[in-house]
């Protein structure tokens, strides 16, 4: 049973097996994406960095000033006549006699610049006050004991205060003096600076993204094309190629690649179109001798020998076809790579010479004598059948194209962990520029289709097939009108 | 009609020679395109078959080179390849039409009937005063009476038929009747026109084929006013 949800955990999954996060964003987009968001992340990072450092900074400075200011006030300030001094861990440095009840003071100064100055007895009593602080009082917070610096407000205005315990000799605190700036100005400069902060950021992030878009869209426009030109092409044209890039970078080799991957393809088929108009000439030929010869004779009464003649003649043709048909599916069969041969150890002069027995008849119809050379022994790995359609394929290819009553020679020989076969015969030879062609599939050296020879070009196509199917090297040397040497190179198992 | 089949599978050259024979066409056959192109610049044909795949000048080489003498005899080609590409490269280099191997020797006569009808604007049927030709089925009429005539006597007739108003020289009448076996000898249409005269005259047909002295023949049709 399929619950609900399955899907869309299936869908998750899907992209997750796939390592796509944003499954349907292009290149360019993700490229620019994932540039922006890291950015952005590190942006964060710098800029809530500067702003805590010139927090910190500021608080100091503050710090500073205010430390500044209570040990100028406190030169000034005579506590029940007593004077304190130092700064941290104030102490009574004059000591009176004089005894009055409740804490009397005298703050010489009463404004310090721009700051605000407050004494305040140890039960929270604010015992005097500079003057600019008229109503206000400054926070006194009685659970601090020893300095203590905070931020805090008058009134309205932010102000940092710090708040000194005036320690008698006795150790025991008789009054506070608490000190405080306003901060207002470098606080709107603060806020000032986080606000750009915020509004810059987006911005900033947007336009990177834009940018960064642009840029990697500029950067993969290769891939653009080599993407628009794989789309238009097809099989018919394939003639297109991937305008190579100047630059000798990734996108080079890529366009590169590609390029050569299309040339093999357009090979391909280009062989392939050959080879099926080839097949269908060749199979339509014959038929339409046939079916013309046929036509055309039945379409008058005629004497009895007209008609034996007729119908011979149309039994050579279908017996013509009928060879050739099973040439064509000898190469489709093999060309499966689902086939793979049956490969044995074979004594390779016995295959020769039961191959040379066979075709005695057809080389004594042009008096053509077999000559064995040197005949090595030695094994090789190869499918017998096969080998023995390649000999014969060989051999009638020489057979055909000797002068009558020539000789054909054959050799095997050893070369260390090679076998070497060389079948040589003494006829019309072929032309250097047409060697290269003759493994090809219909084709013929005499162009002319004629009956002269009566084949079809398959032949020597068929033993370079099962050849490369055993591993088995095919060559063959020729000169015109002198004769043509093949050559069969073996691995001895 | 005299025609020129350029082919160098031996088998198709043959029962095409021997099949048009019979259906009273003059046929001469070339093995390979240079042979080909050659015959039909000399000879005046009727038409020219041209295999596509043949050895020398290719079928559509020779299909060019004719219609670059400015000769506009029909071409048909006959090809063993069927991709469009093929059949279009192949009407493009001047083929009037094509026809496939393997083919129906009915549907090929039919083609050449097709071509041999528009070179000469003729219209379908081949008539002179009172004698209607059938080129389909080769009869011929005398009002209703059909006269039986040999292949050759039949080429004749039509072809004198075909150029009614017209005188037609010897040389003429031997070079689109005969094939090239028959080229030296042109007394033996002198013997077919006896020949043709008396089996028209037997059905009751007078001085159809009129003599032009030291020329040649020709075959006048009155118009009905003037009769």
């Amino acid at each position: 049973m399929k619950r609900p949800g399955d899907e869309d955990i299936m869908t998750l999954h899907r992209y997750a097996s796939d390592g796509r996060i944003l499954p349907r964003m292009s290149l360019r987009n993700r490229i620019a994406f994932y540039y922006t968001i890291t950015t952005a992340l590190l942006m964060a990072v710098v800029f809530a960095a500067i702003l805590f450092s010139i927090d910190r900074i500021v608080y100091l400075h503050f710090d500073q000033d205010l430390r500044h200011e209570v040990s100028e006030i406190l030169q000034e300030v005579r506590l029940n006549g007593k004077l304190f001094s130092g700064f941290e861990g104030i102490c009574e440095l004059e000591s009176s006699d004089e005894k009055s009840p409740g804490i009397q003071s005298s703050i010489v100064r009463l404004s310090v610049e721009s700051g605000f100055i407050q004494l305040v007895d140890p039960s929270g009593q604010v015992v005097s006050k500079s003057i600019n602080l008229d109503r206000n009082v400054l926070a006194f917070n009685s659970t601090y004991s020893g300095v203590r610096y905070f931020n805090s407000t008058v009134g309205r205005v932010p102000v940092r205060q710090v708040q000194v315990p005036l320690i008698n000799k006795t150790g025991t605190v008789e009054a506070w003096l608490i000190v405080a700036i306003p901060t207002r100005n470098v606080m709107l400069v603060l806020v000032e600076l986080k606000n750009i902060m915020l509004i810059s950021f987006p911005v900033i992030i947007l336009l990177l993204f834009i940018l960064t878009r642009a840029i990697a869209g500029r950067s993969i426009r290769p891939v653009d094309d080599v993407i628009a030109i794989a789309e238009t092409m097809t099989q018919a044209s394939l003639d297109q190629r991937i305008s190579l890039p100047r630059k000798h970078d990734e996108l080079y080799r890529l366009s590169f690649t590609i390029n050569a991957l299309l040339d093999q393809l357009q090979d391909a088929f280009q062989r392939e179109k050959h080879f099926t108009s080839d097949a269908s000439h060749e199979l339509r030929t014959p038929l339409a001798v046939v079916k013309g010869t046929l036509d055309v004779l039945i379409r008058k009464p005629r004497p009895v020998e007209h008609y034996e003649e007729k119908i011979r003649y149309c039994l050579d043709e279908l017996n013509r076809m009928a060879r050739l048909i099973d040439q064509l599916l000898i190469l489709a069969r093999y060309d499966q790579e689902s086939i793979k041969p049956k490969t044995a150890p074979i004594e390779i002069s016995s295959v020769v010479e039961s191959v040379i027995a066979r075709m005695e008849q057809m080389a004594g119809e042009k008096q053509i004598s077999f000559v064995r050379g040197n005949f090595d022994p030695g094994m090789v790995s190869a499918d017998l059948a096969m080998l023995e359609m390649i000999f014969e394929n060989i051999f009638t290819n020489a057979i055909k194209f000797s002068h009558a009553g020539s000789s054909i020679e054959i050799e095997v020989a050893r070369r260390t962990a090679l076998m070497v076969c060389t079948i040589t015969d003494h006829g019309v030879g072929i032309p250097e520029e047409k060697l290269q062609h003759v493994f090809d599939r219909f084709y013929r050296v005499d162009e002319s289709r004629g009956s002269s020879t009566g084949g079809f070009g398959l032949g020597l196509s068929i033993v370079r097939k099962l050849a490369d199917l055993q591993q088995i090297g095919v060559s063959v040397t020729s000169r015109e009108n002198e004769g043509t040497a093949f050559r069969l190179v073996f691995q001895v198992a | 009609m005299r025609l020129l089949v350029i082919e160098d599978e031996a088998g198709i050259a043959r029962f095409l020679k021997e099949g048009l024979e019979e259906e009273c066409y003059a046929v001469d056959v070339a093995f390979d395109g240079k042979k080909g192109l050659d015959l039909a610049l000399i000879n005046d044909y009727d038409l020219i078959m041209v295999d596509w795949m043949i050895p020398g000048i290719s079928g559509i080489e020779v299909c060019r080179q004719i219609r670059k003498a400015g000769n506009e005899v029909p071409i048909l080609f006959l090809t063993a390849k069927d991709t469009l590409e093929d059949l279009v490269f192949g009407l493009d280099s001047g083929a009037n039409d094509y026809i496939k191997k393997p083919f129906e020797f009915d549907e090929l006569l039919a083609r050449i009937r097709v071509q041999l009808r528009r070179s000469n604007q003729d219209g379908e049927a081949l008539s002179a005063g009172s004698l209607t030709i059938n080129t389909v089925s080769h009869q011929i009429f005398f009002g209703s009476t059909e006269i039986a005539l040999t292949p050759k006597e039949f080429a004749l007739l039509e072809y004198l038929v075909r150029n009614k108003n017209r005188a037609c020289s010897r040389s003429r009448i031997i070079e689109h009747v005969w094939d090239m076996q028959f080229y030296s000898d042109t007394s033996v249409i002198d013997v077919y026109i006896n020949f043709l005269r008396k089996k028209l005259e037997q059905a009751g047909c007078c001085n159809l084929i009129q003599t032009i002295r030291g020329v040649g023949y020709i075959i006048r049709e009155f118009h009905p006013g003037s009769e």
